[in-house]
């Protein structure tokens, strides 16, 4: 039935959006071990930053390519100045400075660019609608749908294969050890949340022109990316990708037929996956 | 070394916080805003501060009240309930306010309004539309001079009478406003249009108000082949909908669209053109509604003074400051009870025509005002075209229907 495939589709593309935001999530956590409740922040910059640039050039992919570039020398200067002194500690002392962050972010982000929306526009090959099953359906959520997986082949091949990828991978797997051997790791710490961060603010200039851009966006997609995390494992990209998948399709078929109910789904699948399998889908024995 | 730098910044924090209050010690006329000055509704409260300072400044320019200069202490209610009461209680205790305007948030009111009679200081509602504000939990310090929800969904319902739709379904944000804006709508155009159907739990859509991607809603509704849309969302929630809606052909059906709020300014400077045309959307204010003299020469004040037209809550905000002005100088005081007597059964000329608040519930008898979107060279975003103003006594409900036991 079509509407069944329109389900599909919009859980596909809001699926993969989530996979996006999640995948920086999950780097910081799977390398670093930090959990940045900053990180819907650092996507919310990235959309503004988007909008900066597309406002003073009209180019998105300028906009798409250099937004990002920047928000993560801003996530560089956080973690070296900032979130280096929270390793050694305990968790809630990273949970409360990230969310300081979050704070001082979105303060920042009102006072620059001001309380209202902006609405922009996806670039003209991806702008409009084609014709699916008798439907309009929009082609900038069909390129969602395609970038999520292929940017997720390339971090996963950027870990699996490159010696930068292998490094960072030990470096996370012992933090000593990788010390021992030469390894610079803070400098390789700061570059890991630098990453993470470029990641957050890549999905905030994706998302940019499929929503409006306006404060506190961040909020309302961290709890989401945190779940997707969770129920795929924390450190893990397979797992972000079919918990994002799951997530998305589970919302949108929820949205459906469950009626008042769907808001819970969200957070019943977390529960189910915490009390059946705590380490997640794809994650490691803790 | 370290624990003098403490102590140096504790005692420079304490007086920076503490300096502004002694040196505001002076004889004014106190007056405590709350708004949602941050997270999704942000502009609103902006849009609601910006009308308040222009009416303060105007009365400041003409010499105060009662010849004290005015005064304003601005608050963010977050949108959140216990955050909302929190700083209502400092603005009344701390600051001395005289009176507290403002409320965006229906949930937020639910929560302050029955607090007022604890704190006895009048309360002048000017965007909350929730009707239990001047309804079920209506009290003697609890005044609305802006257009109610139920104001506003008969004259929806008024449109949807006169169209051809035979089912109804609705979108709307999942808290008490999308909920009682549906409510109230089957119950009024059920009375207007007896053969109207509306569909049921399953199949209407209320949304998180943290949604962003609206796309699931806008499938199931588009799905279920309804005749007539209701949709109560607003802000933020309205701006993305409008936008995912349009593209997947929401706009280019042949039903009927209501959207409730659609005519706010904080929607329309952000949709600009891609708000399509021909809409129906309703408002609590248009500024090119009234061609009366006073509300010409406040839309251009604030037009000069912040490169936009005022939108509702503007004039909401602007509004109250007036009434509230009209009250102490009717008292001759600025005793609390004196003013809340002198509110009740006020008239006061605002600039989106006369308002009177009437005595029984302290609802401001207000119209209520409808338009069809339409595009115009002349301003930047949409305008209404035609626009429709339902006079108070169309729209406001009987007393008998507002279950408001004023004691």
């Amino acid at each position: 039935m079509e509407t069944i495939a329109l389900y599909i589709l919009n859980g596909l593309s809001w699926g993969m959006l989530l996979f996006l935001i999640s995948l920086g999530l999950t780097t910081v956590f799977g390398v670093l071990g930090v959990l940045n409740f900053a990180h819907g922040s650092l996507f919310m910059l990235g959309a503004y930053f988007s909008l900066q640039i597309m406002r003073m050039s009209h180019n998105f992919w300028l906009a798409l390519a250099f937004a990002p570039i920047f928000v993560a020398v801003v996530g560089a200067v956080i973690e070296k100045f900032i979130l280096k002194r929270v390793y050694v500690r305990n968790v809630s002392y990273q949970l409360l400075i990230t969310f300081g962050i979050l704070l001082m972010l979105d303060d920042a982000v009102r006072l620059i660019w001001g309380p209202a929306y902006h609405v922009i526009d996806p670039p003209q090959i991806l702008s409009g609608s084609i014709t699916v099953f008798g439907r309009a359906y929009p082609v900038y959520r069909f390129f969602l749908i395609l970038v999520g997986p292929v940017l997720g082949i390339f971090i996963w091949a950027f870990f699996s294969f490159t010696r930068l990828g292998k490094v960072i991978r030990a470096a996370a797997f012992d933090r000593e050890m990788a010390a021992g051997i030469g390894i610079d790791v803070n400098k390789l710490f700061t570059l890991v949340f630098g990453f993470g961060t470029y990641l957050a603010a890549l999905g905030g200039a994706l998302a940019a022109p499929h929503q409006s851009v306006g404060p506190a966006m961040g909020e309302r997609v961290i709890i989401e990316s945190f779940i997707v995390v969770v129920i795929g494992g924390l450190g893990s990209y397979p797992g972000a990708f079919v918990g994002a998948l799951v997530l998305g399709i589970v919302e949108s078929f929820g949205t459906a037929f469950a009626g008042p109910a769907q808001m819970a789904l969200p957070y019943m699948l977390l529960a189910f996956v915490l009390l059946v399998r705590p380490r997640g889908l794809f994650g490691k024995e803790v | 070394m370290k624990r003098m730098w403490l102590v140096c910044m504790v005692i420079g924090f304490l007086g920076v916080v503490l300096c502004p209050h002694w040196a505001m010690a002076k004889d004014t006329a106190k007056l405590g805003f709350v708004y949602i000055m941050s997270g999704p509704f942000a502009t609103y409260g902006q849009f609601a501060k910006q009308g308040a300072e222009l009416a303060m400044e105007e009365i400041n320019q003409k010499g105060g009240i009662l010849g004290k200069k005015v005064e304003g202490f601005f608050e963010d209610s977050q949108g959140k309930p216990d955050v909302g009461v929190r700083v209502i209680r400092k603005l009344v205790m701390q600051d001395d306010v005289g009176v507290l305007i403002g409320l965006d948030s229906s949930g937020v009111a639910q929560t302050v309004v029955p607090l007022m009679e604890e704190l006895q200081t009048p309360l002048i509602v000017t965007h909350a539309a929730t009707p239990a504000v001047t309804g079920k939990l209506c009290n003697k310090y609890t005044f609305r001079v802006s257009v109610s929800l139920n104001q506003n969904v008969k004259a929806a319902a008024i449109i949807a009478s006169e169209s051809k739709a035979k089912t109804w379904t609705t979108i709307g944000p999942d808290y008490a406003f999308g909920y009682e804006s549906w409510e109230y709508f089957q119950k009024y155009l059920s009375k207007l249009k007896p053969d109207v159907k509306f569909f049921g739990k399953e199949q209407v859509a209320f949304a998180p108000t943290k949604t962003t991607d609206f796309a699931p809603y806008i499938t199931k509704v588009m799905e279920s082949n309804p005749e007539g849309v209701l949709i109560s969302l607003w802000g933020g929630n309205l701006i993305d909908f409008v936008k995912q809606a349009s593209e997947m052909g929401f706009f280019k059906k042949d039903w009927q669209v209501l959207m409730t709020l659609g005519a706010a300014t904080e929607v329309l400077y952000a949709l600009k053109d891609k708000m399509p045309e021909n809409l129906w959307v309703g408002t609590r204010y248009w500024f090119l509604a009234n061609q009366s003299p006073l509300n010409k020469s406040f839309v251009e004040a604030y037009h000069k003074k912040y490169g936009e037209y005022p939108s509702y809550n503007a004039h909401g905000a602007y509004a109250a400051v007036y009434a509230y002005k009209a009250a102490v100088e009717k008292a001759k005081s600025f005793d609390k009870d004196k003013v809340i007597q002198v509110l009740e059964g006020l008239e006061l000329e605002a600039p989106i025509g006369k308002l009177k608040i009437r005595k029984e519930d302290h609802q401001a008898l207000s119209p209520a005002i409808w338009g069809k979107t339409k595009a115009d060279p002349q301003y930047p975003i949409r305008i209404l075209d035609p626009v429709r103003i339902f006079p108070a006594e169309q729209v406001t409900p009987p007393i008998e229907e507002t279950e408001c036991k004023m004691k």
